[in-house]
């Protein structure tokens, strides 16, 4: 039974290396790639169902790599908030693909575009899954090598320049990883995050000073900042998005970005959540690093949804205001788990708070993954995505322009889409932190989200207008939409319409994952240190 | 020993710096590798220096009695993996930069266009 944790990894493995050999067989290779993510969804699925929804799952599995007993050996832990992350992974990684096949040009697929693409799906899937903090630095090296040589894909000038920036920033941001790594080890003498939660929790007990933990995790919101592209750590943003084929970018936005925050949501609930450490930084005094972490997330999502806001509301090309507006949204996905940071560990708020978190990453995921795709099959049948030159698309493409719309409405947050209740959940998560005298944070973040949702519909109103509604321009006269393509938006569209309208068992799973991501005890738990030995 | 190992760590951890702030891509580069073998001798470190005592080997002195007194096998398990990672990036930064000099035509990067 446990070999199901590590299925999703082996199906998305093999097809990469199967496409890889099936380079000469162009159309061979297209149908195992596609059989392959088909096989990576329905084995996400059949493991969500098995360990964490069914009536009578066990709410988490593990599988032990190599059959070596935690902490010594590797461990794979499919808990409820790894299984929503993977849901989110297999959604968007499905479309993404299915669009690809009809969207990158045949001479381009057979370059390495499918093996990259699963490649990209295992280095997300492993990260979702791993118990080890060193493992977790290299899951990430998978999904980063992947991306650098996405982002330079095609080649030019720009995309070159891009990856190149990417490929630095993020080689440093490893370079701190390490560091973070090997200090936390050297600080508890475990790897294994379980047993590292379960010594930081006791220290004592184990002989650990916990002090550099506040230090050590800080290096590590660092790192996951810069994977988010938070707010300071956003400036690669709009160049590698714009410049990695709009498949690929669906899945930076809809996925990668999501690595970020929920290892950052891994990490310090679960892990440092336990810690006796008594933090005073800025008013923001505690007893765990969750102290350090509020206000510091709080000011870089407050910051990502200003700077994201307004840098889309100046853009000129569909792709640009989409990749700042998915700066912005992350900043959405932040705040709330500011506010679950600083609420009281016993109290219900921060379950409410971080259940909001992991609502409003699907919503984005969905919705930025069908705009980027959206923009991609409007640059492909009018040879633009100019606003400037685009006009009246509504007009020559009305089901394309119907998923655009869908799509908008849900980012601007009208019910019943996904976007609404993901923006009810981040205000009602900042007016609660009011309620229980959050103070200046919850009022700040309040702030903050009413300013971020006045500028998304100011940017989304600005894309429909400018591009769809109006006269025909010249471009879009000439225009030939892709069915194939259009039937991917749509039922794109039709799951962000069916996700809002039967919203009550997505926010069961979304409050299971929450109780699975605070609920540090059942994780040690469930990962079953036998091997632990003596003290 | 570890005074020693600090002034290595750090001054790596300069010499890279300094680099990876040039202008020129190749040296930025060379930076980023230089800023890698930092953490290695940093990552290294953290297992413990001085020879044979268990209780400065974590993975020794934390799980179990009765075990040989030898160096911290994680921490070298940890830098190979790490260095094997590293060589992979450094060479898809050098065949980059080189790509990037072709497209745009200089390698200082403060003239690059975009």
């Amino acid at each position: 039974m446990s070999e199901l944790v590590i299925a999703p990894l082996l199906v998305v493995l093999g097809t990469a290396v199967l496409t890889l050999a099936l380079g000469r067989r162009p159309q061979l290779q297209r149908a195992t790639s596609v059989a392959g993510v088909l096989g990576y969804v329905a084995a996400v699925a059949v493991a969500v169902w098995t360990f964490v929804l069914a009536p009578a799952a066990p709410g988490a599995a593990t599988y032990q790599v190599g059959d070596w007993p935690a902490p010594f050996g590797i461990t794979l832990v499919l808990d409820g908030l790894s299984a929503f992350m993977l849901t989110i992974a297999a959604a968007v990684g499905l479309a993404s693909l299915l669009f690809a096949v009809r969207y990158v040009t045949p001479e381009n697929q057979r370059v390495y575009y499918h093996p990259l693409f699963h490649l990209l799906l295992v280095g997300v899937t492993g990260a979702f899954l791993t118990g080890d903090l060193f493992n977790l630095f290299v899951w990430f090296e998978v999904m980063l090598i992947v991306s650098y040589v996405f982002v330079a894909f095609y080649g030019t000038d720009h995309a070159t320049a891009a990856s190149f920036r990417y490929l630095v920033l993020n080689l440093f941001g490893s370079a701190l990883m390490l560091v973070a790594v090997g200090g936390l080890y050297a600080t508890t003498g475990t790897l294994n995050m379980a047993d590292m939660a379960r010594r930081l929790a006791t220290p004592a007990a184990y002989g650990v000073d916990p002090a550099p933990v506040v230090g050590l995790s800080a290096l590590l919101l660092a790192v996951f900042a810069l994977k988010a592209g938070l707010v300071p750590f956003q400036f690669w943003v709009p160049a590698a998005y714009t410049a990695a084929p709009p498949p690929i970018t669906a899945m930076f936005a809809g996925v990668t970005k999501k690595v970020g925050m929920y290892a950052v949501v891994r990490l310090y609930f679960t892990v440092f959540g336990g810690v006796p450490v008594s933090v005073d930084l800025a008013g923001s005094l505690g007893a765990s690093p969750l102290a350090f972490l509020a206000p510091v997330l709080a000011a870089m999502g407050i910051a990502s949804i200003l700077v994201g806001g307004f840098g889309a509301v100046g853009q000129d090309r569909l792709e640009s205001v989409f990749a700042y507006s998915s700066v912005g949204q992350v900043g959405f996905i932040a705040l709330p788990i500011a506010v679950a940071a600083a609420a009281d560990p016993t109290g219900s708020l921060r379950g409410v708070a971080i259940a909001a978190a992991l609502v409003f990453a699907l919503h984005h995921a969905l919705v930025k993954g069908l705009l980027f795709l959206s923009s991609a099959a409007v640059q492909d049948a009018t040879g633009t995505d100019s606003l400037r030159d685009l006009g009246g698309v509504a007009g020559k493409a009305p089901v394309l322009s119907g998923a655009v719309f869908v799509a908008l409405l849900s980012l601007i947050g009208l019910p019943p889409l996904t976007g609404f209740f993901g923006k009810f959940l981040a205000f009602d998560t900042a007016v609660r932190g009011l309620a229980v005298d959050l103070g200046v944070l919850s009022a700040l973040a309040l702030v903050a989200l009413l300013l971020g949702a006045v500028l998304t519909i100011l940017y989304a109103t600005r894309v429909w207008v400018d591009g769809f509604w109006g006269p025909e321009a010249a471009a879009v006269e000439t225009a030939t939409v892709d069915p194939g393509q259009v039937a991917v938006l749509v039922a794109l569209a039709a799951a962000v319409v069916l996700v809002g309208v039967g919203f009550d068992p997505l926010y069961r799973f979304a409050e299971t994952a929450a109780d699975a991501a605070i609920d540090s005890e059942a994780y040690v738990d469930v990962v079953g240190l036998d091997g632990g030995g003596g003290s | 020993m570890s005074v020693a190992l600090a002034v290595a760590v750090g001054g790596l951890f300069a010499v890279g710096t300094f680099l990876l702030l040039r202008r020129d891509l190749v040296r930025v580069v060379f930076g980023l590798a230089v800023v890698s073998q930092a953490t290695f001798v940093y990552l290294i470190a953290m297992g413990g220096v001085a020879e044979g005592a268990r209780e400065l080997v974590p993975v020794l002195d934390t799980h179990g009695g009765g075990v040989p007194e030898i160096a911290d096998p994680v921490v070298q398990a940890l830098v190979l993996t790490a260095i094997v990672i590293s060589f992979g990036t450094t060479a898809l930064a050098l065949v980059l930069s080189y790509r990037a000099y072709e497209e745009n035509e200089t390698i200082d990067v403060t003239e690059w266009v975009r």
